[in-house]
């Protein structure tokens, strides 16, 4: 049989230091991602608001509550049956909520300036909507492709950058 | 949730929603089973669905005309392939047939077939690779998990696995790394104007009278493309394999 | 005689390295899926030419041998071969363990290994792959039940029906994996109804060998005795297997070769090309089939335990290159887009596809293999499921 007496002692101090470890990667994570003002205080995310735009697409407590579920919603009626004139497109969300910043800083989502990621670090939500979907809307894009050709940071998109430089090199070509 | 938003005012856009909620709330109760639907409920609308296909003439296109198809395409989409590269997307390409004994060249674009029967959508164990009512085949990112049997399964070689991340991607094209995606017959432009649609790679090539690509339904007897069928005929490519591809070829 | 089934009891430093060993790989393979899916698959050899790679021949091997594995445990149960009993324990829980490691490596090589939730709840019932799913879940509940009825005294009059439904279900599973190539019409190196039954009597060789190597590692840790009439049982089974695997592919290269629009893959696998003709005559079929049958069978080597170990060791490598060949060489060979002619693009049309797996695959798939037998180690220590001693035979 196994020596309780021993393992009694060994587990506990295990779990100790496995918990102490737990709590310091944990607010570690957290201080790297939001601002943190001390142990387990987080500061409440401060989403940028479009300056050009009146009101959004919904009430604001609609969208807050329900936005998850008009974009789900949209997703599956565009790309399953094509219907594209619904309200509340994930395209639409980032044309008008473009990363806050100037046109020189390219803010991509796990940043949390970004409108997206702000609130989603907050309540620690995963998304995966931009794994796929750029996570700034087109005329930023362009804004930025134009400003400066030099649009990619160290170890992002290569492939669209070069999308841009052909894309650039092409106009006028038919 | 229905029941919630039941007592708020109700704009038009917001009736649309309130109509689907129903389905939606179905559809996260039974994943998976609602979104089937589309899929199915094809034939039996008394108004004939169209199936969108292309007629493309080969005798009408040149090397250079092949290669306007792939950069109006990769504008199109953003999508941008390195010489050489194996792990780069292509969704349409540029072949050249070389005749074993003769030696005559031809020159020809090759994407995805949306084939009536597609393979794709037979092996995908999701469902993320399926056909719209319309013929179309796309693959459905969100759902896909990047198994790449359907790349096994299609005879064309015409879907490509996202091997990096990518960033800043086109609205009409969301693509992301460990998906697959292929040809769409740039269905943004279909759902926007029906039969008049032309893709992109049409677009680029076609000029005055004759279209070299022509786009069109192939349910409808009368549409030029049907019309064009019949007096002209064309090559199904890997016809012996019964998929009944919805892109046709001439001149072959 | 009642068999007396035990925990193996070693502390012996052999033991616990080699769970080291396994443990240390096994965390190696999952941090390589990590970084492949971080990086994306960009850094493994794969590409949109050879879409299926390394990991997944290690992923084949352990799934189609988990259902060779169970191999003794049916002979016992549904064949009634009583002298077989007393291992059908472990023949379950390496059944079991191998499952596991081929589904894990997977399920870490998918694109999009975060969905796996995707793949649960989202049904196509037109796909092999997800008939797959089905058959590989339903498999591990139906042994595990099967392995509890064998151990409850008081319910083993269950085990044999019970043993007789997971046999049933074993061969459907390994007929499915097959199938995952069997139906691929448009490639020629698949596209044979062959590759089902084939893949059948693959399962018995290749699991086979990986239980008696474990069996014998296992009592040698423990220090318990094994008769040696035991492993001449294992051993002609062994052999008949073996000569299966050979007819097997005989028969799949024939009925190809019969065909004339196959002769350019024929030629290809056969012939000239390269890497995989190597594979496929001097691995496959020269180390992975005849010696080990020269071994196994020939008078000089026929008693020495030692040459069944090795024949066990040369099986399963031939496992390895008889999967290599089949999956990587069959999409190296180009899809015949339009025969007759001669056909080139920039996206590697008409062209043989060119493989070279990278350290990452490697990993991974090492670390499926280790994990499944990190699993059987452990088990055979918590559980009693090996016999204390296998005496010689009574008959
Ligand atoms: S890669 Fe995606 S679309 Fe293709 S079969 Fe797998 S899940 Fe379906």
């Amino acid at each position: 049989m196994i020596d309780c007496s021993k393992a009694l002692p060994f587990l506990l101090v295990s779990l100790l230091i496995s918990t102490l470890l737990g709590w310091l990667a944990f607010t570690q994570a957290v201080a790297g991602e939001v601002e943190s003002s001390g142990f387990g205080a987080v500061a409440i995310p401060q989403p940028h608001k479009p300056d050009n735009a009146s009101a959004c697409v919904e009430p604001l407590d609609i969208m807050r509550r329900e936005h998850m579920n008009l974009l789900l919603h949209q997703r599956d009626a565009t790309v399953l049956d094509g219907e594209r004139d619904g309200n509340y497109s994930l395209v639409g969300c980032m044309d008008c909520h473009n990363p806050a910043a100037s046109a020189e800083t390219v803010i991509r989502y796990p940043d949390p300036q970004h409108f997206c990621a702000g609130c989603h670090l907050y309540a620690s939500v995963k998304i995966d909507c931009f794994e796929c979907h750029a996570d700034r809307g087109l005329a930023k894009i362009e804004q930025g492709r134009l400003a400066d050709s030099n649009v990619a940071q160290p170890g992002s998109g290569l492939l669209s950058l070069q999308t841009f430089q052909m894309q650039l090199g092409d106009t006028g070509g038919d | 949730m229905a029941t919630e938003l039941d007592n708020i005012e109700i704009r038009p856009a917001r009736r649309r929603f309130v109509q689907g909620a129903a389905a939606l709330a179905t559809t996260l109760i039974a994943p998976g089973i609602l979104l089937y639907k589309t899929g199915q409920a094809s034939s039996n609308g008394a108004a004939k669905t169209p199936r969108w296909g292309l007629l493309i003439d080969t005798n009408a296109l040149s090397e250079a005309d092949v290669d306007a198809c792939v950069s109006a395409c990769q504008r199109e989409h953003g999508w941008h392939s390195e010489a050489g590269s194996a792990t780069d997307a292509q969704w349409i390409r540029k072949l050249r047939l070389s005749d074993e004994r003769s030696g005559q060249q031809q020159f020809l674009p090759m994407m995805c077939q949306h084939c009536a029967d597609p393979p794709c959508v037979d092996v995908c164990p999701t469902g993320a690779s399926f056909k719209r009512d319309d013929g179309i085949v796309l693959v459905n990112k969100h759902t896909c998990i990047g198994c790449r049997y359907c790349m096994m399964a299609c005879p064309y070689k015409a879907r490509s696995f996202i091997h990096e991340t990518l960033y800043d991607q086109l609205p009409v094209a969301p693509r992301g790394k460990g998906t697959v995606e292929s040809c769409t017959l740039c269905v943004h432009r279909i759902d926007r104007d029906g039969a008049n649609a032309v893709p992109a790679c049409a677009e680029a090539v076609n000029r005055g009278e004759h279209k070299a690509i022509l786009f069109g339904d192939l349910n409808d007897p009368q549409s030029e493309i049907s019309q064009r069928l019949k007096s002209h005929g064309a090559t199904r490519i890997r016809a012996d394999l019964g998929v009944d591809p919805g892109v046709r070829y001439q001149g072959l | 005689m009642r068999t007396i089934y035990s925990e193996i009891r070693t502390s012996s430093p052999q033991y616990w390295g080699l769970l080291a060993v396994f443990a240390v790989i096994t965390a190696l393979g999952i941090a390589a899926a990590h970084r492949m899916e971080v990086e994306g698959h960009h850094i493994s050899g794969m590409s949109n030419q050879v879409v299926w790679g390394l990991p997944h021949v290690f992923a084949i091997f352990l799934i189609v041998a988990a259902s060779g594995a169970l191999n003794l445990a049916s002979l016992a149960s549904v064949f009634n071969k009583a002298e077989y009993k007393p291992l059908a324990r472990f023949s379950a829980i390496l059944s079991i363990a191998l499952l596991i490691g081929g589904l894990a490596i997977l399920l870490l090589d998918l694109g999009r290994p975060d969905r796996l939730i995707v793949a649960i709840t989202h049904y196509n019932f037109k796909s092999i792959f997800a008939w797959n799913i089905l058959l590989y879940s339903g498999f591990i509940v139906i042994v595990l039940a099967y392995l509890w009825l064998m151990m409850e005294r008081r319910l083993e009059h269950w085990s044999r029906p019970v043993g007789m439904f997971a046999f049933a279900w074993r061969l459907i599973l390994t007929s499915g994996t097959g199938s995952i190539f069997g139906f691929l019409v448009a490639r020629e190196a698949y596209d044979s109804a062959l590759l089902a039954p084939m893949f059948i009597v693959m399962s018995f060789a290749f699991g086979l060998a990986m239980f008696i190597l474990l069996l014998l590692l296992s009592f040698r840790l423990d220090r318990r005795e094994l008769d040696a009439s035991h492993l001449q049982r294992l051993r002609k089974l062994l052999g008949l297997f073996c000569i299966g695997i050979l007819y097997f592919v005989l028969l799949f290269h024939l009925t190809k070769l019969y065909g004339s629009q196959n002769h350019a893959y024929e030629r290809f696998i056969l012939l000239d090309g390269g890497v995989y003709t190597w594979l496929f005559w001097l691995f496959q079929i020269g180390l992975g089939s005849l010696l080990p049958l020269l071994l196994l069978y020939s008078a000089r080597w026929q008693h020495s335990p030692r040459s069944l170990v090795l024949a066990c060791l040369l099986i399963i490598q031939g496992a390895f290159a008889q999967l290599y060949v089949i999956i990587i060489g069959g999409q190296a060979f180009p899809l015949n887009l339009f025969p007759g002619y001669r056909v080139d693009s920039s996206f590697f049309d008409g062209v043989i596809n060119t493989y070279s797996p990278s350290l990452w695959e490697l990993l991974l798939g090492c670390g499926g293999l280790t994990s499944a037998l990190l699993i059987a180690l452990l088990v055979v220590r918590v559980l009693p499921i090996l016999p204390q001693n296998l005496p010689g035979a009574q008959n």
